[in-house]
């Protein structure tokens, strides 16, 4: 563990305006001071300027103290509702994300329950209207949408770059507040009785027949895409501005690729939806406009606005859980990744043909059939960098030594079910197809399989994966493992009666349904139970390992990385000496120690072989 | 002596600083055009839905003020070039006088606007507000101008926006926060003035000039 | 002591004739016949000025490459939003 100085080119001129806890002498610094920090030399003791400030320290007085990490740097309420470090902030995201989910598994309870019996006798069209909405609204974005960017994103970019923080802090802790807005409105419109347009807020009847809190919900869907398009922007730049000496581009983990990628959708999606959702509260509220047939309008061109956003949404919400894929895959396989370059260039390429064949939600809407050839064939050819990462992934697998921990064992599930879930998209894309499956529980399987059994369990897999770094406490691998194949199977059995239910022609958002479709509805409903347990498992053992876990070294898993290389929490700024990059990512071949064999879960981390950062690996400081 | 850089703890130098925030403002402008390209969109679709009444709606626009107005704004935008331009020699005088001179002109866009809105009212030509029609195209006609008011009225919040900035950057440089070293709050303004000017550059003619033969 | 490079008092004012100049001709043309012309000439000379303005009052002209591309994708995405969707409103209208 480093005990370097933690002040890095900081000098004594005051700071003005950090977070409410400083302890680390790092504040802002005059441009003239003393030279930039890039260079990997001996940290800040180099320069004359950079004396530790107001704790009564000054560098005469022997060895700097450990540095404070971001969990202590203050224990107020308030440190951490004003903090804007990275970290800090990916706990709030995390935090609020998780109730959200909840919220929205709910809603999703109660719908199954009703899907019991083929008669609507649970709760009444209207409520179950506004179920299936609320279910939508909530886990699309104010769950999935934010979950990894929001969490992981922000709490891994600068530390796989090797930055300090990201490039613009305050506007990340402003993302998060738009973020919570967002959700009250949104909140408040479901306690005020919900809203019964479905998430896709189709008009004329969102706009022109709806008695339900139309305007709240797309107000609080309004500011939360706001909370987005900031997120993607700071990641944008600090990406492109802020990687460590000798960070190439094509050095970078793909986590990071990923997450460039989202960035690119989030900050040219978004703002369509803000503005089409703003004429659409309008028009809901002066009686005039655009999306009406009866007012000279077109309800097509909403739904052209709307799904220019909504499709690339759905690929933020799964760009991100291959990053992830790619992190977790190389590690438990202990294996360089397949094809670096190709699974870079695939998450751009899926980024940008995604904004291309939004119309595939529209063939039977009454667009023009040449849209729908056109919108087909482009669809047809997003699958294909999606195909080539699996492919890739496998081939990583093929020949690694293969470990089953949990953050494996749910991202293997994610491998299979992304790749059900993506060929599925395959059968809608085809225009003939569609018009069979289009409205059915086909569809409703489909972006399940990917958005579920495709994020869902990524996100489940690097919860597990960089819990240690990010709590500095080890869990309970056992337990872990159980609650993933509880998942998996609780997950399939939900899901998969449906691709059947749809493709014999069971409508969605229907309350009820014909008596032959039951079999398969409690089938769905029973395993909704199951993967209800499987999703409310960890937040026993994770809250349990916080206070009782053994405490974890930097790398316990032994990944590559620099995240890896600072110690478990990070200190609050991250690296004591910014690294220096030699290599690419994933270099788990050149490893000389033998792959570690699975540690039974009683012993402690391997403090015994020592945790300071890099070790095991050569060239400590370099990766 | 020049004064020193403050820079974010965050960055390793000055000019770190300064390209991110470049890049980042630019980041920004970005989404400004598809925020507003959502509402172009409505445009083309909603003119190709009735062309005529399009027509008609356009020759009822005021077109000697809009066009006054677009020349106001294309000299607010010399203006605020200029202003970054002295910032950036050092000259905090002419600085200053170029950014007052671009609020000026932007408070007089505004002012010549909410005289066309006046105008417009009282011509029943304000949807919601009493708007009355006659002729076959009325459903059209009150399409027009529900995006006329849409596009200009969130034209003109960005201008109240963009005047306010302007206004701060004012005071900032008669306190002579800026220095030919440190000018990035002045040039990350003009950036957002700007991209305000060229979204009124299209909607001048795609508001006024429709059908005026 | 200058860092970064400034254009000309007389670059800039060249500029702004000339967006006053294409003012009065997008202004003038309105008023000559030319059919459906009229739309694309108006739109064309409105591309023009915005280059103008992107390019010399916004310093894209000596920006960073990066700036540029931040700048173009802005609009490309506006061109696939209004473009794909043209294969729908164009062909059914």
């Amino acid at each position: 563990m480093s005990t370097d100085g933690p002040s890095q080119g900081a000098n004594s001129a005051p700071s003005g305006g950090s977070a409410a806890a400083k302890p680390q002498a790092w504040g802002d610094h005059a441009s003239n001071d003393g030279p930039p920090r890039g260079a990997n030399s001996a940290p800040a003791g180099g320069s004359a300027a950079a004396k530790p400030q107001a704790r009564g320290n000054d560098a005469s007085a022997g060895p700097m103290p450990t540095p404070r990490s971001y969990l202590d740097d203050g224990f107020s309420l308030w440190s951490w509702f004003s903090s804007v470090d990275h970290k800090r902030i990916a706990i709030l995201y995390a935090v609020s994300i998780t109730l959200f989910f909840f919220t929205g598994g709910v809603a999703a309870t109660l719908i199954r329950l009703e899907l019991i019996t083929p008669a609507g006798d649970f709760v009444s069209a209207e409520t179950y209207n506004k179920l299936f909405t609320m279910h939508g609204v909530i886990m699309v974005w104010f769950f999935l949408i934010p979950s990894i960017p929001s969490t992981f994103g922000n709490f891994l970019v600068p530390l796989m770059i090797g930055a300090r923080d990201l490039a613009f802090p305050k506007l990340n802790l402003l993302s998060w507040y738009l973020y919570i807005a967002g959700g009250l409105f949104t909140v408040g419109a479901l306690i005020a009785g919900g809203v019964d347009t479905g998430w896709t807020f189709y008009t004329p009847f969102s706009t022109m027949f709806s008695n339900t809190h139309v305007i709240a919900a797309v107000t609080g869907v309004f500011v939360v895409g706001f909370s987005s398009i900031l997120t993607g922007l700071n990641f944008i730049v600090t990406i492109h501005k802020m990687r460590a000496p000798g960070m190439t581009w094509f050095r970078l983990p793909l986590f990071i690729w990923a997450m460039y990628a989202t960035s690119i959708i989030f900050v040219l999606a978004t703002p369509v939806l803000a503005i089409t959702l703003f004429l659409l509260a309008i028009e809901r509220f002066a009686g005039v406009g655009v999306f009406d047939p009866a007012l000279g309008g077109d309800p097509l061109l909403f739904q052209h606005l709307f799904w220019f956003y909504s499709h690339p949404a759905v690929y933020v919400m799964i760009l991100p859980a291959m990053g992830v894929a790619s992190e977790i895959i190389t590690c438990y396989a202990r294996k360089d990744i397949f094809a670096y370059r190709s699974m870079a260039f695939a998450v751009l390429a899926i980024a940008i043909i995604g904004f291309l064949v939004w119309g595939h939600h529209m063939f039977v809407s009454g667009q023009s059939i040449y849209a729908g050839m056109v919108f087909s064939i482009l669809t047809f050819l997003v699958a294909i960098p999606s195909a080539i990462k699996v492919f890739n992934w496998t081939a990583t697998l093929y020949k690694g030594s293969i470990h089953f921990d949990a953050p494996m064992l749910y991202l293997l599930g994610f491998v299979g079910l992304f790749t059900i879930g993506g060929m599925t998209g395959l059968f809608l894309a085809s225009l003939a197809l569609d018009v069979h499956l289009h409205d059915t529980y086909f569809v409703i399987a489909h972006f399940h399989y990917i958005m579920v059994g495709g994020s869902v369990m990524a996100f489940l897999g690097a919860v597990h994966f960089w819990w240690p770094k990010i709590t500095g406490r080890m869990y309970s691998d056992r337990w872990a493992r159980f609650a993933a194949i509880i998942v998996f199977v609780g997950f399939n059995l939900t899901f998969f009666p449906q691709f059947l239910l749809g493709y014999l022609g069971m409508p969605r958002r229907y309350h009820e349904y014909p008596p032959e479709f039951q079999v398969l509805n409690v089938l769905s409903s029973a395993g909704a139970s199951v993967l209800a347990v499987g999703y409310l498992l960890p937040l026993f053992y994770l809250f349990w390992s916080l206070k009782y876990g053994p405490r974890a070294g930097s790398n316990p898993w032994r990944a590559t990385g620099l995240e890896w290389q600072t110690p478990s929490p990070p200190p609050v700024e991250n690296f004591a000496a910014i690294p220096v990059v030699t290599a690419p990512p994933y270099q788990y071949s050149a490893m000389e120690i033998a792959p570690q064999p699975p540690r039974s879960r009683s012993a402690p981390a391997p403090r015994e072989r020592g945790e300071g950062p890099g070790e095991g690996i050569p060239g400590k400081d370099a990766v | 002596m020049t004064q020193a850089v403050i820079v974010a703890r965050q960055f390793d130098d000055a000019e770190q600083q300064r390209k991110a925030s470049d890049l980042g403002m630019w980041v920004f402008l970005a989404t400004e055009v598809l925020f507003f390209g959502g509402l172009f969109t409505a445009y083309i679709a909603t003119r190709l839905h009735d062309p005529q009444a399009f027509a008609i709606a356009s020759r009822l626009t005021n077109v000697t003020l809009g066009s006054i107005n677009t020349g106001v704004l294309l000299t607010s935008s010399l203006m605020m070039a200029l202003a970054v331009r002295a910032t950036k020699l050092g000259s905090g005088r002419a600085a200053l006088g170029f950014l007052c001179a671009t609020a000026v002109l932007g408070v007089a866009f505004l002012g010549i606007k909410f005289t066309e809105y006046v105008l417009d009212y009282h011509d029943h030509l304000v949807p919601i507000l009493d708007f009355s029609h006659p002729g076959p195209h009325a459903g059209g006609v009150e399409n027009f101008f529900y995006l006329y008011f849409f596009m200009t009225g969130l034209h003109s919040i960005h201008m109240i926006v963009g005047i306010v900035v302007v206004t701060v950057l004012a005071v900032m440089t008669a306190r002579r926060r800026f220095t030919p070293d440190y000018f990035t709050p002045v040039e990350l303004g003009g950036l957002y003035w700007h991209l305000v000017d060229i979204v009124w550059i299209f909607l001048y003619p795609l508001l006024y000039l429709v059908s005026r033969t | 002591m200058i860092a970064h490079p400034v254009a000309t008092l007389r670059s800039y004012v060249l500029v702004w004739v000339a967006l006053i100049g294409l003012l009065l001709i997008t202004l003038g043309s309105a008023y000559v016949p030319l059919g459906p012309m009229n739309s694309a000439v108006n739109l064309a000379i409105a591309a023009i000025k915005a280059l103008l303005v992107a390019f010399f009052f916004m310093h894209l002209r000596s920006a960073h490459y990066m700036l540029r591309i931040a700048a173009a994708a802005g609009f490309l995405w506006l061109a696939i939003l209004i473009g794909l969707s043209l294969t729908d409103f164009a062909v059914r209208y």
